[in-house]
């Protein structure tokens, strides 16, 4: 059976009170069950179509590009040819952007870096991936990956949301609302920024934002220092003790004002600031880092204890998923090598390799991996072709939406494998092609989720995360 | 589940009817919403995908008549013969309607509901929201005593239909506080409830409501809703996101509201004050409501994409706003749902992409044109009439001087230039300059010696490019709109370049969107020379009308006067004058000032395969006879007027002098035009691109077989011909006062902006997807009167304030919430939580510290100003105002849902403003009492309104007498988040920095009361309005 949601007119209107009074966070599920009045008894959790193999999502989204040609998709020939023009039949007219599109001449780039083959597996990743290349056989790398857009905001937009238009839920804002939180002390979607990274392409908000769905689905930064959430921290001198007074009198207030205008939603709202009180100790807790073994840092290298790190933050990632969080979504920029490539990346892998490898053998050691899903990648590939000026050590790669590369591990996906299959060029798709949306719903199925029955009426369509497309990949899932 | 047979199915639909009198089904409130739901999407009237079957179910002809496959759908008044009835009672997988794949299957209910239509006679009737809005007869009402106005009888007849009774009034402190939230988004002052509570007169309550329609926070809090809908920011949104400047328009929307400007001409101004008739300067910045939508610079973006979506953007904001649809969906196939067509919406998109303008923002950030000059003054604004007067009396005197005599015709040479590149030879770092101390040519920085190739000249050496390197003059400057030049350089072109750049001064290329400067494009064998400040609005430009000759060498020579005209533009082959035509002469403004480049432009195409030789640079316009002279051909051979130009410029005295005073009128008006903030606006220009219907809405497969002219969806309300087909027609259109859908969106966004939710809940679609009005004869009545009065919104909103309806208290009688719980019969008062803003603006009032200034630039948190005022940036909106459920303003936001969250909780009681508003209010009432519980008494007051109640009041000063007690405030343990330095590059990046984190008294006295503050802050009585 399926479990009806509630829509946004539905929201605005009949149930709009109640329903919202008490969704937010973890009370959703329980709020949802009784205004909905579900006669019937729910044999699956909340929100889910089947059953599903993964509970949660760690998205480590790589801001940029990353090259796919120096990572995850090694092509001999263009280091035989380097240097020498793409070939017409290849690039069959299809568009470029404005920053190499008229360039005199189109370079075909070899990749500086080797590549290797890892594990029992045999998948090839390059030597700036050698220790994600350690857990070769838990990742499936996708190679036919494309996309629309060509510009890094409409592609990233268009990526975390399903539409390069703004103003869309994103992907856990979507996970939020149809799943909920595991925890009600922890919000259902947390996303992170890496300060070690290189800020070349700017984030927005958007891209974790709630777009039509309620603002409580919109996921919640957080940041390394004293304050992990916004706003999250007492005022100087109020203690836990004074705040713990301040919500008990609220709490007096409230119930006579419920008991004086017979109105629900009174209680709803001290629920709320109850809720953000247990968060106060719930959140410092879980960012507390200091308790991991010396072990544990040592996997995830040196620049763990950098506070607001790309390292950092994986580990954060698992502290917040082991808790029940439902969505965590680190955010890593620098990937956008028009020039300068070697270096660049050079640089973005080290800042990255050894953590998300370590994130995998760590949700592995904690028997976390089989119901967690993990996805590494960014919002575009990069073109076989340098931009601008090739010489024998240094080169760039414009933005390439036509086919790039990323992993998956974990929650329910086959690992040790490559799937889908570029030209020799690596141009275009010859083998396998997934689309975003593809991603999307497969994404959705792996957590329990058809992606076309998951809808939200708004503004009197029905709308998905995957618009009016997706197949799920079989060939990813085990 | 068993499988009931259809036959026994259709048995008991027979007997159930004979049973009993069956009730009449109402074709637009019961079945539409099923079938739009349910079956439009593969048989609605969507024409362009191959209807499903060949069935129409959304009228009647379609869905009565026999298909290719025999079947008919209805036969109205059959059951046994209809198809429909057939198909969505199957059990069958493939059989049952709707599909199972659509996964919302019909319910008994609606199963039920489409069986009595169909055997009723299958009825249909026009989509009520598309029918012209008639008044209707007042309702009898139980209790004649009880309206206050004539709406009141529509609603107490509604509610004694569903069983309810009009509540109780409010008492008058409650509703004080409700109306005036309502309409100045604030709550009245102690010193305003004493007033009125001392004010026996029976029109207490309507002085106070004319008081808040004429107080100028009614348009700060009025406006806000429609700075929703018009996505208002103060930045353009997407990467980089750099400042919009913007706020002027939004004074404007304030100011239209705090003057109650009709909405006909609220509408009118904004979508086509460009268009009336002589258009004042208000009525032009009306107008940049239509270009509020983001746009990118992003390196590598296709202006066309994005010209596109931006268009697009105008379109759907337009229709949500003002009539209630959902067009953009028609954008890229026929709507679903609406009788609205792909054309129809790409005949929208020719009323909205009426501009000569470029789809990106200049990377650095000046205003996209076009734009207005914004002065300050009506004296600024003479002293531009007089300054133009001056420049044209100038041209006149220049004009009228005597043409000299040609017979002395003096020296003919041209005189020396600036920079000389003979191209003999490179160096290692780019090529000498023949002219003695002149600076050399440096290669551009991404190019070496080898990129560029010496090839056979024409005197010597010249040099061949490659399209992707090229030289730098890094001094060759000053090359302005008012400053004459020249280039002369004997060319060669290799090819028939698409596009080819051989000289320019405009820096980088993203698009044309950046290009400003000097320009000399090579494209399709034709020359472009233009004077650029952004393409194509603001630009001078001419091209050749003939190809030029390939694979062999020709002096070239491009001048340029100075005149900011395209008239001053002229190229030369071989010395003598090639036939040119204008391509843009509308050059308004200064480029900037980049260095010369030659062959080549970072992210364009260079001079491919091209070659120059002896290139010569001049800062100023050679004559006619000068570039012949160059080219050693006798100036005598030139026309006259080529020779009597060449002794004005260069032998006559008072021409000089009287040119010198032409240019010096025209700097002075640039100066003056210049000193005016630029304002972007919208700007009919028959120089915009037409507009064709885009395949499936790509910007790149336009329809070339299906241009679109300007026009509306004409099945919802027809065109009246005599209207003009550009924006002020679609505006007139609009506005008619039988257009079935204007008034009607704006009464129910004006009852929504009272009540908390619209008679349409669905206030942004009123289309088939839409909601049903709760109270359709009362909207429609509302409607008519709404037109009647002008279009009168002041007096609109007076009205729904005075009514009894608004005035009823919001506490349920027993029984009513279960019957209506969300009080869409309105027999009890509105409840609203406040928004964002006003549950800031609340506290800062509270606090004493709100500094009351109407209008002016947007602001950060910390100035203390009401929000409205905020800085808005769209990809890092204020997280305080996000939380509180306002949008990012990215895209339209037709209304905001209404959240309880923990980080709403947060906020309240840390979040540093709440905290040091809190603090101001302990403060204030530890002057204004001495007394704790007349201190929390007041500070109650000003917070909620109203008097605690005892509970309260004991809670409170419980609460109170525990902190004080604690002592002074505990130490804090660690150090403050440190406040975020502000960013150093800050122009146009601007951040929403948070102020100063607030921290507690070391009075213990004053820290308890400022903690009880913050209860109170966080407390439902402050953030409702009941």
């Amino acid at each position: 059976m399926s479990h009806t949601l509630p829509s946004y007119d539905g929201l605005m209107h009949h149930t709009r009170r109640h329903f919202l009074g008490a969704s937010a966070l973890g009370l959703g599920a329980l709020a949802l069950r009784g205004i909905l009045g579900e006669a019937h008894a729910a044999p699956l959790p909340r929100g889910t179509h089947f059953p599903a193999k993964a509970k949660r999502v760690i998205y480590l989204f790589q801001a940029g590009g990353p090259s796919q040609f120096e990572t995850l998709d090694a092509k001999p020939l263009l280091r035989e040819r380097n240097q020498q023009p793409l070939p017409d039949s290849v690039r069959q007219g299809q568009r470029l952007t404005g920053m190499s599109g008229y360039q005199a001449t189109l370079p075909l780039a070899g990749a500086f870096t080797n590549f290797k083959k890892y594990g029992k597996s045999g998948v090839e990743y390059s030597d700036l991936l050698a220790h994600t290349g350690e857990v070769a056989d838990d990742l499936c790398v996708i190679r036919s990956m494309h996309t629309e857009a060509i510009n890094h905001d409409p592609a990233i937009t268009f990526f975390c949301s399903g539409n390069q238009v703004a103003g869309r839920p994103s992907m856990g804002a979507w996970a939020s609302y149809g799943l909920g939180s595991m925890n009600e002390n922890l919000p259902a979607f947390i996303v992170m920024v890496s300060q070690d990274a290189t800020k070349d392409q700017p984030l927005y908000s958007r891209l974790w934002g709630s777009g039509f769905l309620p603002s409580e689905h919109q996921g919640v930064q957080f940041k390394a220092g004293k304050e992990p959430v916004l706003y999250l921290t007492n005022p100087e001198g109020v203690s836990p003790h004074a705040r713990r007074g301040m919500l008990d009198t609220l709490g007096k207030l409230n119930a006579d004002q419920r008991a004086t205008e017979l109105d629900p939603e009174v209680d709803a709202r001290l629920a709320q600031a109850e809720m953000a009180y247990r968060m106060q100790t719930s959140v410092p807790e879980v960012a507390d880092l200091s308790k991991e073994s010396p072990a544990t840092l040592a996997m995830y290298g040196e620049s763990v204890t950098t506070p607001g790190s790309f390292a950092a933050n994986c580990l954060q990632a698992r502290r917040l998923i082991e808790k029940g969080v439902r969505f965590v979504q680190l955010f890593h920029q620098g990937w956008d090598q028009h020039g300068g490539l070697p270096g660049g990346i050079t640089r973005q892998c080290k800042q990255t390799d050894q953590a998300s490898a370590a994130l995998i053998k760590d949700l592995k050691q904690r028997g976390l991996l089989e119901d967690t899903l993990v996805i590494w990648g960014g919002e575009f590939g990069r073109t076989a072709y340098s931009q601008g000026k090739i010489t024998k050590d240094n080169y760039g790669r414009d933005h390439h939406p036509r086919c790039f590369s990323l992993w998956m591990a974990g929650g329910g996906i086959k690992g040790g494998q490559a799937y889908g299959q570029t030209d020799e060029f690596g141009y275009n798709i010859v083998k396998d092609p997934v689309h975003v949306h593809d991603l999307h719903a497969t994404m959705q199925h792996l957590l329990g989720v058809d992606h076309e029955r998951q809808t939200f009426k708004f503004q009197g369509r029905y709308y998905r995360l995957t618009d009016i497309a997706g197949t799920v990949v079989k060939g990813v899932i085990a | 589940m068993p499988r009931p047979s259809l036959s026994l199915a259709l048995l008991c639909l027979t007997l159930g009817a004979g049973a009993a009198e069956e009730p009449t089904v109402d074709f637009n409130r019961e079945v539409r919403p099923i079938l739009s739901d349910r079956c439009y999407g593969c048989h609605g009237p969507d024409g362009d995908k191959g209807r499903k079957a060949g069935l129409r179910l959304d009228e009647f002809a379609g869905a009565t008549k026999k298909l290719k496959s025999g079947d008919t759908a209805i036969v109205p008044g059959n059951l046994a013969q209809s198809a429909l009835i057939a198909r969505i009672n199957a059990t069958d997988a493939d059989e049952i309607m709707p599909p199972p794949e659509l996964h919302r299957p019909l319910t008994a209910a609606e199963k039920d509901i489409l069986t009595r239509w169909v055997k009723q006679g299958a009825k249909y009737a026009p989509h009520w929201a598309f029918v012209s809005p008639q008044a209707h007869p007042l309702p009898k009402v139980a209790d004649a005593a009880w309206p206050k106005d004539p709406l009141d009888a529509f609603i107490a007849a509604k509610a004694a239909q569903v069983g309810l009774r009009p509540a109780a009034p409010a008492d008058r402190v409650t509703l004080l506080r409700r109306v005036s939230l309502a309409l100045t988004g604030l709550p009245p002052t102690t010193a305003e409830v004493d007033a009125f509570l001392a004010d026996p007169s029976p029109d207490a309550y309507e002085k106070r409501v004319d008081a808040l329609l004429a107080s100028p926070r009614f348009g700060e809090h009025l406006a806000v809703s429609w700075l929703d809908l018009s996505r208002y920011a103060d930045t353009w949104g997407y990467t980089g996101d750099k400042e919009m400047f913007a706020w002027p328009w939004r004074d404007w929307v304030l100011q239209a509201f705090n003057e109650n400007k009709p909405y006909d001409q609220f509408l009118t101004e904004q979508l086509a004050g460009d268009l009336l008739p002589n258009p004042t300067q208000a009525q032009r910045v009306a107008t940049a409501y239509n270009r509020l939508h983001r746009m990118t610079f992003e390196g590598g973006s296709i202006a066309e994409e994005f010209r596109q979506d931006g268009i697009n953007d105008r379109v759907s904001t337009a229709s949500y706003g003002f009539m209630g649809l959902t067009m953009e969906c028609a954008r890229c196939h026929d709507h679903k749902y609406d009788p609205i067509s792909q054309k129809d919406f790409f005949s929208m998109a020719a009323l909205f992409g009426d501009q000569n303008e470029n789809g990106l923002l200049s990377y650095h950030g000046e205003v996209p044109p076009p734009f207005m000059r914004l002065f300050r003054s009506d004296a600024e604004r003479a002293k531009e009439q007089q300054l133009k007067a001056a420049v044209v009396a100038a041209e006149q005197a220049f004009a009228a001087l005597p043409a000299p005599t040609v017979a002395h015709l003096g020296p003919t040479a041209a005189p020396a230039p600036t920079v000389h590149l003979p191209l003999d030879s490179l160096t290692k770092t780019g090529a000498d300059n023949a002219i003695a101390d002149g600076k050399p040519a440096k290669f551009e920085r991404r190019s070496s010696p080898e990129d560029l190739q010496l090839f056979p000249g024409v005197k010597g050496q010249g040099v061949k490019f490659d399209g992707d390197a090229g030289f730098i003059l890094p001094d060759f400057r000053q090359l302005g709109r008012f400053e004459p030049f020249t280039f002369s350089a004997f060319i060669r072109f290799g090819e028939k370049n698409a596009r080819a750049t051989i000289l320019h001064s405009t820096g980088f290329y993203t698009g044309d969107g950046d290009a400003t400067g000097v320009e000399l494009l090579y494209a399709d064998g034709k020359l472009r020379w233009s004077m650029i400040h952004l393409w194509p609005n603001s630009a001078a430009s001419i091209v050749t009308s003939a190809e030029l000759p390939l694979n062999a060498w020709h002096r070239l020579t491009a001048t340029y006067d100075g005149s900011s005209k395209a008239e001053g533009l002229r190229l030369y082959l071989d010395g003598r004058a090639i036939a040119t035509t204008v391509v843009r002469d509308t050059l308004n403004a200064k480029p900037r000032d980049n260095a010369l480049e030659i062959g080549s432009r970072s992210r364009d195409a260079g001079f491919r395969n091209g070659s120059l030789d002896e290139v010569q640079l001049w800062h100023q316009a050679l004559t006619a006879v000068e570039v012949a002279s160059l080219h050693g051909l006798d100036p005598k051979t030139l026309p006259a007027a080529d020779q009597q130009a060449h002794l004005r410029a260069r032998a006559d005295a008072a021409h000089q002098a009287a040119h010198q005073k032409l240019q010096q009128a025209r700097r002075e008006l640039a100066a003056h035009q210049e000193s005016a903030p630029a304002f972007f606006t919208m700007e009919h220009s028959a120089l915009a691109p037409k507009a064709y219907v885009l395949t499936r809405g790509e910007y790149d497969k336009p329809d070339l077989t299906k241009p679109c002219a300007p026009g509306v969806p004409t099945s919802i309300f027809p065109w009246d011909e005599k209207q003009p087909r550009n924006r002020l027609g679609l505006a007139r259109w609009l506005t008619d006062p039988r257009n079935p859908l204007t008034a009607r969106v704006a009464v129910n966004r004006l009852w929504a902006h009272l009540f908390g939710n619209g008679l349409v809940a669905s206030s942004e679609n009123f289309g088939l997807q839409g909601d049903q009005p709760s109270h359709p004869e009362m909207l429609d009545t509302l409607a008519v009167d709404f037109v009647r009065s002008g279009w009168n919104t002041k007096a609109l909103l007076r009205r729904m304030a005075l009514s009894a309806t608004f005035r009823q208290s919001s506490t349920p009688a027993a029984g009513a919430r279960e019957k209506d719980p969300s009080n869409q019969w309105l027999a009890r008062g509105p409840v609203l939580r406040l928004t964002a803003e006003m549950v800031r603006d609340q506290a800062l009032l509270a606090s004493g510290k709100l500094v009351e200034k109407v209008g002016g630039a947007s602001v950060q948190e910390s100035a203390h100003r009401r929000s409205v005022y905020t800085y808005r940036k769209r990809t890092a909106p204020p997280d305080n105002m996000l939380i509180f459920d306002a949008g990012s303003r990215e895209v339209c936001q037709p209304k905001r849902l209404n959240t309880n969250t923990p980080l709403q909780a947060l906020v309240l009681l840390n979040n540093p403003g709440f905290v040091e508003s809190a603090n101001q209010i302990a403060l204030r009432v530890s002057q204004e009492a001495t007394d704790p519980k007349a201190q929390i008494t007041l500070a109650f007051r000003h917070i909620c309104t109203r008097s605690p109640r005892p509970a309260e009041l004991s809670a409170l000063t419980e609460l109170y007498a525990q902190q004080k007690a604690q002592g002074p405030p505990v130490a804090p343990d660690a150090p403050a988040t440190p406040e975020p330095k502000p960013d150093p590059k800050a122009k146009g990046k601007r951040v929403v920095a948070p102020v100063k984190p607030a921290s507690l008294s070391s009075d213990p006295a004053l820290a308890a009361l400022t903690l009880v503050c913050s209860t109170i802050l966080a407390s439902d009585a402050a953030v409702t309005s009941r």
